[in-house]
């Protein structure tokens, strides 16, 4: 953690701005943020010179213009979401949008970069991508291994380093989060962790290839089998305690590797046996017997700095993140059968990743900075029909997680507690669906349904969120809107509950409109929670843009 | 935008009676949409529907539809014979035999992915999964040919999944996405209001709704702007239908309820039943647990073959006694099919070379087989069926246009039966 930069040097003079703007609760501003770093600046200007130009190349090919810049909101609303894994609040976007200074985007980036939830976002995203949503089996402390990767990301680890951590992990699966990924993927004879693997950290699908060799690659039957022996010698056992009743209860599983010289069998279609000791996927192979480490090897050979798809399967999948599609898309589905939009550029950024010592920041400052990343999601005539080419940014629906998340931040609830995690991880549960066969496959298919409407509309969540009791948002809302003028409160409450769901404040003819509906109406407290209502179920609020 | 449904149908029906009906002003025009609503929903019901029973992780063919005893690749189960001459069956799955005359089997599919995601996504839309274009599932196609043209006044969503998600709708966009009911034996979520939020703040909040979309809808940002309101244009009919009683299976006689089995699949099928007597186009139940790598045949013949049986079996008879299966087509499939070869470990593997599909009503021939597969069940012999074919017979048996094309939303063209024929022993 980087706590000792002296956050807090502008505090008196921001604590009483925050009064005046937002609803004046003591929390580290940008605005505050950005006077005390000089030096940030200066690290978002290495950003790759051909990035942009490999991008508008294409563009030109094909005879398309992009779409114009995205407006400070749009850019900071997006910014918020895909590095903090939430919208900001009234507070945040008030400090971003008042802001005069030059170049204050990249600042931005900089001091979410810096933010306690960005890690903290990493560290769930990572957890879904090596766990996924589902409750995990009881070998399996999830808490652990997203405490561990928040506290990478947090660090700004290496990404070789945090790979092969993860591939090598061994212990007590209580003490190092790590050991979680392997044990949660353990199961039928270690094929699930055979194919996530390479997956994850390749961006290979050669699951397929457990039972035949892949139709349209080169892949072989033996490929997936030469993976799968270098988890020949993993084993975990339970680890008892005693608990406060004096009975045996299980207080961790520990995860090793014994020396084996095993090997794995599989079946060719025509029936005969093979067999296949450790092999990566080039081909190359480790000593057959007791004296080697298998996973040691393992992460050795995915990690190497001669293995150009590790880097490039990690800025694909990053780029992917920011930009609502990878420049190969599925992120990890690598191979002849599914081409890349931008295959130099994806090279070229994958090697310079690599040369930047697989510095996740600076891989994320470099997107992040990049014009396709600032351009509007409104489209033009010339780039509507464009998908591929990043002429225009992405419409992202908000993931269950982002839209829970930014559901308790509209309201000023989305303080970090233990409590608030479990809550998130039961309500997430419910849109979880298990395929139950053997690669694992899960998914929400909740995005943009009709349960996800009625969620919305009817739930208990946007109940809570919208309820406008003693002491609730709302409440306070109105209150400080009566402070301010007992004749007209309406202007200031219908300009925080834009700024509160959509991060921007009223338009002209929203803020008319809006006064015209609150003018009608007696019973008002019910109105805005209909207003917040109407704003929090609309297509702007649940669309990143 | 959501002007025409704040009244008489822009709130629960519950809240509607309770609050509207005093006001004698609304009260006629409520009759009067009501009476037209009627008219189409006759027309609808007597429209096609397809239930596809979905066999999540790859059924064993060998040890449902074409068993192979004399083979040493058969396996522990016994053939049965059926109410069709010729046809038999596993042992374990007699109540679906006694159908045979409704349904046939075709034996001589090669889907050619043997991948859960990609056989999945082939069965479902008939084509391999392509990065540039995402197909829509078979469901999703029903919806749009058989339940949207009919008008969209319909109150249900076309496309039901039970037990799945479904096939998204791709390119058809969110409207024909399948609405996903995760257990048939719950009530649906979040159906009704809070009870705080009586109809007329409904009705104010759908107004507020509509004025605060507009903006960002006319922007040009895209489809999933576009599939927001429709999708919300859908759920708040739903939220006023009374049809949502279709989801209500305690209204089932209990002897019904334990014909079907009151596990999940059997709930699904009977809730099916009674979304298609509504008129809901498609609707799929799924059924997981047949990716049987180890200990095949104890884990299906306790477990999945019996479930099976007691739901198909009597989902057909139900259907058939109501004089719904004329109009109800009925196709069981999965992912693919398993290894002919038993495993060291008891089990069967994924193969999607040569295995079955069973088809029924729907006007579809009964009683049929279509195609084989060699002694021990490896290739097929003959000519073989291809995904497209299924699909292709789905669509005519459907009264869907066979030459139907679709224009994705950057412009490119896509056929709904590409290469594929209908089976013609089936018509």
């Amino acid at each position: 953690m980087h706590a000792t930069r002296p956050r807090r040097l502008a505090a008196p003079i921001r604590s009483t701005l925050l009064v005046v703007l937002g609803l004046g609760f003591a929390a580290p501003t940008f605005a505050a943020e950005t006077k005390t770093e000089g030096s940030t600046a200066s690290k978002a200007a290495v950003k790759p010179d051909y990035l942009d130009p490999m991008i508008q190349a294409a563009w030109e090919e094909n005879s398309i213009k992009p779409s114009p810049q995205a407006t400070d909101a749009e850019y900071m609303r997006r910014l918020y979401l895909d590095l903090l894994g939430r919208i900001p609040t009234v507070q945040e976007s008030l400090a971003f949008l008042e802001n005069k200074e030059k170049g204050k985007r990249t600042k931005l980036v900089e001091y979410l970069l810096e933010h306690p939830d960005y890690a903290k976002n990493f560290g769930n995203i990572w957890t879904l991508i090596l766990v996924g949503r589902k409750q995990a089996e009881r070998q399996v402390n999830k808490a652990a291994l997203s405490g561990w990767l928040r506290r990478q990301f947090a660090e700004n680890r290496p990404w070789n380093e945090i790979a092969s951590d993860l591939i090598t992990a061994t212990g007590s699966n209580k003490e190092n989060g790590a050991v979680n990924y392997t044990m949660a993927h353990l199961d039928s004879g270690a094929v699930p962790i055979t194919s996530i693997t390479t997956r994850v950290f390749l961006g290979k699908q050669i699951q397929c290839t457990q039972c035949h060799d892949h139709p349209s690659n080169d892949w072989k039957q033996r490929d997936f089998w030469g993976i799968n022996a270098f988890f020949k010698g993993v084993k975990f056992e339970e680890v008892s305690k005693a608990d406060a009743t004096g009975a045996e209860v299980t207080d961790y599983y520990k995860l090793m590797d014994q020396p084996s010289d095993a090997y794995s069998t599989f079946e060719k279609r025509n029936a005969y046996m093979e067999i296949a000791f450790p092999t990566f996927l080039d081909g190359r192979k480790i000593s057959q017997g007791k004296d080697v480490d298998r996973r040691k090897e393992l992460g050795k050979f995915v990690t190497a700095a001669e293995n150009d798809q590790f880097p490039t399967a990690f800025v694909n999948r990053m780029w992917g993140h920011f930009m609502g599609r990878g420049i190969v898309q599925p992120v990890d589905d690598f191979g002849a059968h599914n081409p890349a939009s931008h295959p130099e550029l994806l090279d070229k950024l994958g090697a310079d990743f690599q040369a930047s010592g697989y510095d996740i920041k600076a891989l994320i400052r470099w997107i992040t900075n990049s014009q396709a990343y600032q351009l509007s999601s409104i489209k033009t005539k010339s780039n509507e029909l464009d998908e591929t080419l990043f002429s225009h940014m992405m419409l992202k629906p908000m993931t269950p997680e982002q839209l829970f998340d930014s559901l308790l931040t509209s309201t000023d609830a989305h303080k970090t507690s233990a409590d608030m995690d479990k809550k998130r991880d039961t309500w997430l549960r419910q849109f979880v669906v298990t395929f139950g066969n053997d690669e694992q496959g899960e998914t929400t298919n909740f995005q943009g349904t009709i349960p996800q409407a009625l969620m919305m509309m009817n739930g208990d969540l946007m109940t809570n969120a919208t309820g406008g009791k003693a002491g609730s948002y709302l409440a306070k809302l109105l209150d400080e809107a009566r402070k301010r003028s007992r004749a007209h409160p309406e202007p200031f409450v219908i300009n925080r509950l834009y700024l509160a769901a959509l991060s921007r404040p009223p338009s002209a003819t929203e803020m008319t409109n809006a006064r015209k509906i609150m003018a009608s109406s007696p019973d008002t407290i019910y109105l805005i929670e209909d207003m917040f209502w109407a704003l929090l179920n609309s297509n702007e609020f649940v669309l990143n843009r | 935008m959501y002007e025409n449904l704040q009244t008489p149908n822009g709130m629960s029906r519950r809240h509607f009676m309770g609050h509207m009906a005093t006001t004698a002003m609304t009260l006629p025009a409520f009759q009067f949409v009501s009476a037209l609503q009627a008219q189409a929903d006759t027309i609808r019901k007597n429209n096609k529907s397809l239930i596809l029973l979905w066999m999540g992780g790859g059924p064993s063919h060998m040890d449902t539809w074409d068993l192979k005893p004399e083979s040493k690749n058969g396996g522990e189960f016994k053939p049965i014979d059926t109410a069709a001459p010729g046809i038999q069956i596993c042992e374990h799955l007699p109540t679906i035999a006694k159908q045979f005359k409704h349904l046939s089997i075709v034996r001589s599919l090669n889907s050619k992915e043997g991948n859960h995601d990609r056989g999945t996504y082939m069965m479902h839309t008939g084509y391999a999964p392509n990065p540039t274009v995402v197909h829509p599932g078979f469901g999703s196609v029903c919806s749009m040919e058989l339940g949207h043209k009919l008008g969209d006044d319909f109150s249900l969503p076309h496309c039901v999944a039970i037990n799945t998600p479904g096939e998204g709708a791709g390119f058809l966009g969110m409207t024909h996405a399948p609405f996903y009911i995760q257990n048939p034996n719950a009530p649906v979520s979040n159906l009704l209001p809070p009870k705080e939020v009586n109809a007329l703040r409904m009705r104010r909040r759908l107004a507020i709704l509509g004025m605060s979309e507009k903006n960002f809808l006319a922007q040009n940002r895209g489809q999933a702007a576009k599939d927001h309101q429709a999708v919300y244009t859908k759920t708040i009919k739903m939220m006023n239908s009374q049809y949502t009683n279709a989801f209500k299976l305690d209204q089932e006689p209990a002897a019904v309820r334990e014909a079907y089995g009151k596990d999940s699949f059997g709930s699904g099928c009977l809730m099916a039943r009674r979304l298609v007597e509504q008129g809901v186009s498609f609707v799929e139940v799924s059924l997981g647990g047949w990716d049987n790598h180890n200990d095949i045949f104890n884990t299906l013949s306790r477990g999945n073959l019996p479930k099976l049986d007691k739901a198909m079996g009597t989902l057909v008879s139900d259907l058939a006694q109501r004089g719904l299966l004329d109009k109800t087509m009925i196709v069981w499939m999965g992912d693919f099919g398993r290894t002919p070869k038993i495993n060291q470990n008891g089990g069967r593997d994924h193969w999607p070379r040569s295995w079955s599909v069973v088809m029924g009503g729907g006007g579809l021939k009964g009683g049929q087989l279509v195609g084989s597969t060699d002694k021990d069940g490896i290739d097929v012999s003959g000519p073989e069926t291809g995904v497209m074919d299924i699909i292709a017979t789905m669509t005519k048996g459907l009264g869907i246009d066979l030459a139907t094309q679709y224009t994705t939303p950057n412009g490119r063209p896509i056929k709904l039966v590409d290469g594929g024929k209908p089976i013609k022993e089936l018509f």
